[in-house]
């Protein structure tokens, strides 16, 4: 009983370590800079929404959000369209080539993200798309695909074999199987797949540092620039614009804490 | 007579063939780059062969970036797998279901974060006058602490950071492994009077060894990815004190002299070294 109490107070030690940073970040979003800057940090003050309105009305934020979102969305789109066809392919037809080509979308992730960007920007200056949108969608699609894929496997691995056979004695041919069968059973996983692809291109800064300069910046390149605003770090503004641009990772995190569960709950069948 | 199946062929071959281009074409492109002079200012550019990494070889910064790169990936793993192997433990022996929900959620979040966030929610926690970390310091003593501009301890607290990102989220995943084992060996060691921690060290811990061994190879992957965070936190300071090698590329390729080619000598080095060390691992773990 007393090493429970202990191992019970240890652990909700590594909660505060969580917790803490993160409210004190929501705090400070909604402080003037007298409060923030006090050698005794405030816990009592009266809220401002001057960061929100200022982070929020400014147009280059504006500018970046459509531009994080068109090229996120569309990067997962072609991740989707392109990835779980690959992926039911692989997981449904295991040899040695499919098992090649397995480890080929996995070893993608070796690569480092300069030697990715140092070269992209380069081609993408000679082509034109440099400081494009259509340039960060082809970047980021390299991101998208394969990680869809590789996500994508276990969740098509999971779906029995006894389902797709019925429906194909029922007179559906492969194709009609994967789009009326296989995809709808292994939906959820999926789902869970998207988001991950979704959060790894939206918190993606390395490529879009190197591929853009002004008219395709993603909001993490504008959230970064904004430590450098004149003499004063205005610390209050950027906690704002930290607590806006985390929003919508932390918006999938059930749906991304269900995938985890639904993958292991299946390695204990 | 069977009809061939058309589909592994339509599903694979323009995936598979425009991952090739969109991943070679660049990996051949920076190749090319390295072994010419090339910069960002001038299109021009002329073949010097193999001078930009003889050059290399005589670079002090070169050698101290790569040392620094390679105590992050020591640092980050080990730590990480350090925190999420107690902290799974801890969670599987103390907390209840419901509990282990909650946590789960919570240890869920940092990872979720943007790196850049991260590194802005810490850097102002670790703010040498204002921040939370660095009160109790500034209470005790009257001075302010200042790891992030200290060379001794910059590395360690963004190290810190990256920790504080995935050895939580780990710590989860080392949870639900846990609770996927057939209980009858813990429950039998129980029976046997075995201490908690011996049942892990000589039990559990062995029967997960290949998953784990998988999570480490991950993180180790992963911790490549460390630009956004020192961006952030130090670009790459005090001095060179957390100056990995992307970071050196970068400041060699865009910020001080635009020496694209210089910069892809750097990046073709990490790359060689990246993908053998990383493939012979991963086939030697997966065999």
């Amino acid at each position: 009983m007393k090493s429970n109490f202990f191992g019970q107070t240890i652990l909700w030690l590594f909660a505060l370590i969580v917790i803490v940073p993160l409210g004190w970040t929501l705090l400070n979003a909604f402080k003037v800079n007298a409060d923030l800057l006090t050698p005794v940090p405030k816990l009592f003050f009266s809220p401002t929404l001057e960061n929100m309105a200022y982070v929020l009305g400014r147009d280059s934020v504006f500018a970046a959000l459509i531009n994080s979102l068109i090229v996120c969305l569309s990067a997962v789109a072609i991740g989707l369209a392109l990835g779980l066809p690959g992926a039911y392919a692989i997981a449904r037809h295991p040899n040695r080539i499919t098992k090649e080509i397995q480890f080929f979308v996995l070893s993608l992730r070796f690569l480092p993200p300069v030697a990715v960007a140092i070269p992209l920007m380069v081609i993408w200056l000679n082509l034109g798309i440099y400081d494009t949108r259509i340039g960060m969608i082809i970047a980021y699609s390299l991101i998208t695909i394969s990680i869809t894929m590789w996500l994508g496997i276990p969740s098509f691995v999971s779906v029995p074999r006894e389902v797709e056979e019925a429906a194909r004695i029922d007179g559906y041919g492969p194709y009609a199987v994967f789009f009326w069968v296989a995809l709808p059973v292994a939906g959820k996983s999926l789902l869970g797949a998207l988001a991950f692809s979704f959060i790894l291109v939206w918190n993606e800064f390395l490529l879009a540092l190197m591929l853009t300069t002004a008219d395709a910046k993603t909001l993490p390149i504008i959230a970064s620039e904004m430590s450098q605003m004149g003499m004063n770090v205005p610390w209050g503004v950027l906690n704002a614009a930290v607590v806006l641009l985390s929003l919508p990772p932390l918006m999938l995190l059930g749906l991304l804490s269900g995938f985890l569960n639904r993958a292991f709950a299946q390695k204990t069948r | 007579m069977r009809i061939r199946n058309t589909l592994p062929y339509t599903f694979l071959v323009p995936t598979v063939l425009l991952l090739i281009v969109l991943a070679f074409t660049p990996l051949i492109y920076a190749v090319m780059v390295s072994f010419t002079d090339r910069t960002l200012f001038e299109p021009t550019s002329s073949w010097v062969g193999f001078e930009n990494y003889s050059k290399l070889l005589g670079d002090r910064r070169f050698v101290s970036s790569a040392w620094v790169s390679l105590k992050w990936e020591v640092v980050t793993v080990s730590a990480t797998m350090l925190l999420a192997v107690g902290l799974g433990v801890l969670m599987f022996e103390t907390a209840s279901r419901r509990q282990r929900a909650f946590f789960s959620l919570v240890f869920l979040v940092p990872v979720l974060l943007p790196r850049v966030c991260a590194a802005f929610v810490w850097k102002f926690a670790f703010h040498p006058l204002y921040g939370i970390i660095t009160f109790p310091y500034r209470a005790i003593t009257g001075r302010p602490l200042d790891v992030l501009s200290d060379p001794n301890s910059a590395l360690l607290a963004v190290a810190f950071v990256d920790v504080w990102q995935w050895g939580f989220f780990f710590a989860v995943i080392v949870l639900k492994l846990l609770e996927s084992l057939p209980p009858q060996p813990i429950e039998a060691a129980r029976l046997d009077n075995a201490k908690p921690w011996e049942i892990h060290f000589y039990i559990t811990l062995p029967m997960l060894k290949a998953p784990l061994v998988s999570l480490a190879l991950v993180k180790a992957i992963e911790s490549l990815r460390s630009f956004d965070l020192i961006y952030v936190m130090t670009r790459g300071g005090p001095g060179i004190a957390t100056e990995t090698l992307d970071m050196y590329a970068f400041s060699q390729g865009f910020i001080e002299s635009g020496n694209i080619a210089y910069a892809s000598a750097i990046a073709v080095i990490m790359l060689i070294a990246t993908i053998v060390i990383f493939t012979v691992i991963w086939k030697r773990v997966n065999r």
